[in-house]
């Protein structure tokens, strides 16, 4: 069974918003727009390259699953990773989620992607009613600086809109099928 | 012409963690064009022309492109302004990827330089604008299609940024068919 996602459900950003709702729209905007990309393929296309690159989709909704968690959950707020990734030995295995996600049931891996975005979401609210966008987060970069909630909100849809990107070229090799 | 291009390898536009909004905005935006840039560096004339099928996209295409949009949204979108030449001249009703077309058998030179000047445009548009009590908020002059009104300067800057983003994954993808290079 392919993932399924009714494209007039797609969250558009609306155009004179503050702060906080434009970023929310813009990024909920890029999961929707990449939930389409993924959607009526099979798990076989899912698994697909486009050679020389080594990406599929399958395995980057389950990267993109892993971020969601990672940024929003793990690194703002100290939340511990889902059982799914808690259990990785990244250290042996560090492409553990494109591996596997390609080789993942299509409505299993959307599921454990649907269920991290909403992981995110607790944590976004959970750092807005602590800081609003200056929220500072509990995990540093590699210098012991933390991040603020805008920093991570902006990075997290410029990492969706550039995987977007390859997933367009990724679709199009797979199916032809381009846009939106 | 077989050379390389003009564009150096370059250090782009660092995106500081804990920055107000508008230096925010403006730092990842000009990450992107930096990032941009940095994927055009080194090719010459040929490989910018290149494209990696099934897609039609070529690297030249995107930066051409990405001229016409910075000049679209900033100075037609924000301030109605006519589009920077020669896009003002083009009749995009007859052809609107025109853009794209376009950067077929342009001289590196003469493309980058055309990318660097809608850029300038843009940032003189934003320095104007943001100077203005309503900053951020203040509304496009040109409207949405839809009935909605104009879009705010923050909308428009975070459009760009995702444009900018989306157009980048296509530039990886083009430029490992060409010769290899990924990251950045």
């Amino acid at each position: 069974m392919t993932q399924t996602f009714d494209a007039s459900t797609r969250t558009e950003a609306p155009v004179g918003a503050d702060e906080m709702t434009a970023l929310r729209g813009f990024l909920d905007y890029h999961r929707d727009t990449f939930r389409m990309k993924c959607a009526g393929l099979t798990q076989e296309q899912l698994a697909q390259t486009h050679p020389p690159s080594a990406m599929t989709l399958g395995g980057m909704m389950k990267h993109l699953a892993l971020n969601e968690v990672g940024w929003f959950g793990k690194t703002l707020g100290d939340v511990p990773y889902p059982p799914l990734f808690e259990s990785v030995d990244w250290e042996s295995d560090p492409d553990w989620e494109w591996r596997t996600g390609a080789e993942d049931d299509p409505q299993e891996l959307r599921a454990t992607y649907d269920d991290c975005v909403r992981r995110a979401d607790d944590a976004i609210d959970e750092a807005l009613a602590r800081g609003g966008l200056d929220a500072e987060s509990v995990g540093k970069d590699s210098s012991g600086d933390p991040f603020r909630l805008r920093w991570i909100m902006l990075h997290m849809i410029e990492e969706y809109a550039r995987h977007n990107g390859h997933a367009d070229l990724l679709r199009e090799a797979v199916d032809g099928e381009t846009g939106e | 012409m077989t050379g390389g291009t003009s564009v150096p390898v370059m250090e782009r536009t660092r995106r500081p963690l804990r920055a107000d909004e508008v230096t925010s905005l403006r730092a990842f935006l000009d990450y992107h064009r930096d990032t941009l840039l940095s994927k055009c560096a080194g090719l010459t004339v040929e490989q910018l022309a290149q494209r990696h099928p099934p897609s039609q996209i070529t690297l030249g295409g995107l930066v051409r492109h990405l001229t016409a949009v910075e000049s679209g949204w900033f100075e037609e979108g924000i301030l109605g302004l006519p589009l920077m030449p020669p896009f003002d001249q083009v009749d995009w009703d007859a052809d609107k990827d025109w853009d794209w077309h376009d950067a077929e058998g342009m001289e590196p030179d003469e493309l980058f330089a055309g990318f660097a000047e809608a850029r300038a445009r843009a940032d003189a548009v934003l320095d104007d604008v943001l100077a203005r009590p309503t900053g951020l908020d203040t509304l496009s002059v040109e409207e949405a299609d839809d009935g909605l009104g104009g879009y705010s300067v923050r909308w428009t800057l975070l459009h760009m940024i995702e444009e900018y983003a989306r157009h980048n994954g296509h530039a990886d993808l083009i430029r490992e068919s060409i010769d290899g290079r990924t990251g950045q």
